[in-house]
């Protein structure tokens, strides 16, 4: 029963940051660039869901995403499964409570789907490649979501913690120290 | 250990299937998943648009604090030309009057007049900065079909890539994707138009050796390649950067509409 209100309020969490990303997000801008929600979103669920929560809703918040503003359908997909893989990995191996590791997580995380996107988008779609720009717009993305997760990151661990409770696993050492 | 051999062999398995059926998926065209899209579309659209006109309303109340001595004095002002302005505009309809019947009789149309559009308001704008689809609220109901072209009162907006009942995503020409065929209007030499990461100009390559490009010159769809008609107008030259090589040349254009403010476009459905 409490899964399942997990699952539920995941939805919901989605909803409201496909609307915050495609609305206030889109003003509320640091030189006309966007953070990357979903990007934070899948990481937080790889970190404290359980064993396959985070990789299923990052293919599924992919394809939702593709489906609705994409040109093309599985990219995001890919990227967001990638980006919830990374997490999972990192779960056993870091501190919760330490910000430095979260932000290098952030970090790692916004880089690897963004060039994986760029990457495959640009073999896709024969882009005009522009490596300046790139960079200069994934460093100032990835600038964002570290200030944003820095912002909301207690706020995420209290929720994470319970959600950790929900789908009770044999090894949750890490909290403890 | 806490992994156990077992559940690895089942993780690979389940990785292996999702990523054939991605694989399956990326392949198929977007156009025959919009059912999902539909759905999903029915559940966001509401929401959007009210958070759309919510923002229209607030977006036009900025004057509201303005002092009002200043106000009376200016409406004083406006009344009187407005009555200026309304002797002009009886004038000006007696002369559009006589154009359009002179126009008449030499068979010529007005410059959009032959296109059957229809009208929608951009209800949502792409969410990452690496491309550009906008979300306009009229679907297959008001007739509206993929590969339409999406036209603003300025100039070229983009094409449509797939609909669903009541919204359709457009591809801008300032997507990185983009490619349009063009002209340049003064000297007819036949240019490709490309989107850029940096979405404040556009690239015009394939510039003949021969041609002699101006700044400021207008460039406009060629109608090659079946998607854009003939003859709308996309942006101005802004520079032409030389390099060692003159077939490597290319220009930067200036898009004639502003993609950042836009709200209002026009789908040309014939």
């Amino acid at each position: 029963m409490k899964k399942k209100l997990a699952i539920f309020l995941i939805c919901i969490a989605f909803i409201i940051i496909y609307i915050l990303q495609a609305n206030f997000f889109t003003w509320f801008t640091i030189a006309g660039i966007k953070p990357n929600l979903f990007v934070i979103f899948i990481v937080f669920l790889g970190l404290f869901g359980g064993k396959y929560i985070g990789i299923i809703s990052g293919v599924i918040v992919g394809l939702l995403l593709d489906i609705f503003i994409g040109k093309n359908v599985g990219i995001s997909a890919i990227m967001l499964g990638a980006v919830a893989i990374m997490a999972r990995f990192l779960n056993k191996n870091f501190s919760k409570d330490s910000k430095l590791t979260i932000i290098l997580v952030i970090i790692l995380t916004t880089i690897t789907y963004e060039l994986g996107s760029y990457i495959i988008n640009a073999f896709i779609f024969s882009y005009e490649i522009s490596i300046w720009n790139f960079i200069r717009i994934v460093s100032i993305e990835t600038l964002y979501n570290v200030i944003l997760t820095i912002i909301i990151y207690p706020f995420m661990q209290r929720v994470g913690f319970s959600l950790e409770d929900m789908y009770k696993e044999n090894k949750i050492l890490t909290r403890y120290f | 250990m806490y992994k156990k051999k077992k559940t690895g062999a089942v993780g690979v398995g389940i990785t292996i299937v999702i990523l054939i059926l991605l694989v399956f998926l990326s392949n198929t065209n977007i156009e025959r998943l919009s059912y999902i899209e539909n759905a999903f579309s029915t559940l966001i659209m509401p929401i959007q648009n009210g958070i759309t006109t919510i923002k229209n309303k607030i977006a036009g109340n900025s004057t509201f604090f303005t002092d009002i001595n200043n106000l009376k004095a200016e409406n004083e002002e406006l009344k009187e030309k407005n009555s200026n302005l309304e002797q002009s505009l009886r004038e000006l309809e007696s002369i559009k009057a006589e154009n359009e019947t002179l126009k008449e009789a030499m068979n010529l149309t007005e410059k959009y007049g032959e296109y059957k559009t229809v009208s929608g308001y951009v209800i949502n704008k792409d969410i990452s900065n690496y491309s550009s689809v906008l979300v306009i609220n009229v679907g297959s109901k008001d007739g509206v079909e993929p590969n339409m072209t999406v036209i603003a009162d300025k100039g070229l907006v983009g094409h449509v890539i797939s609909v669903t009942d009541d919204t359709s995503k457009v591809q801008t020409i300032i997507d990185s994707a983009s490619a349009v065929s063009c002209t340049i209007s003064a000297s007819e030499d036949s240019i490709i138009v490309k989107g850029v990461l940096d979405s404040t100009y556009l690239k015009a390559t394939y510039i003949p050796t021969n041609a002699n490009l101006v700044p400021n010159d207008s460039v406009e769809t060629s109608g090659l390649g079946g998607i854009y008609p003939k003859g709308i107008h996309i942006g101005t030259i802004k520079e032409v950067v030389n390099t060692k090589n003159i077939t490597d040349r290319y220009a930067e254009i200036e898009p004639a509409v502003d993609f950042s403010k836009l709200a209002t476009v026009l789908v040309i459905t014939n």
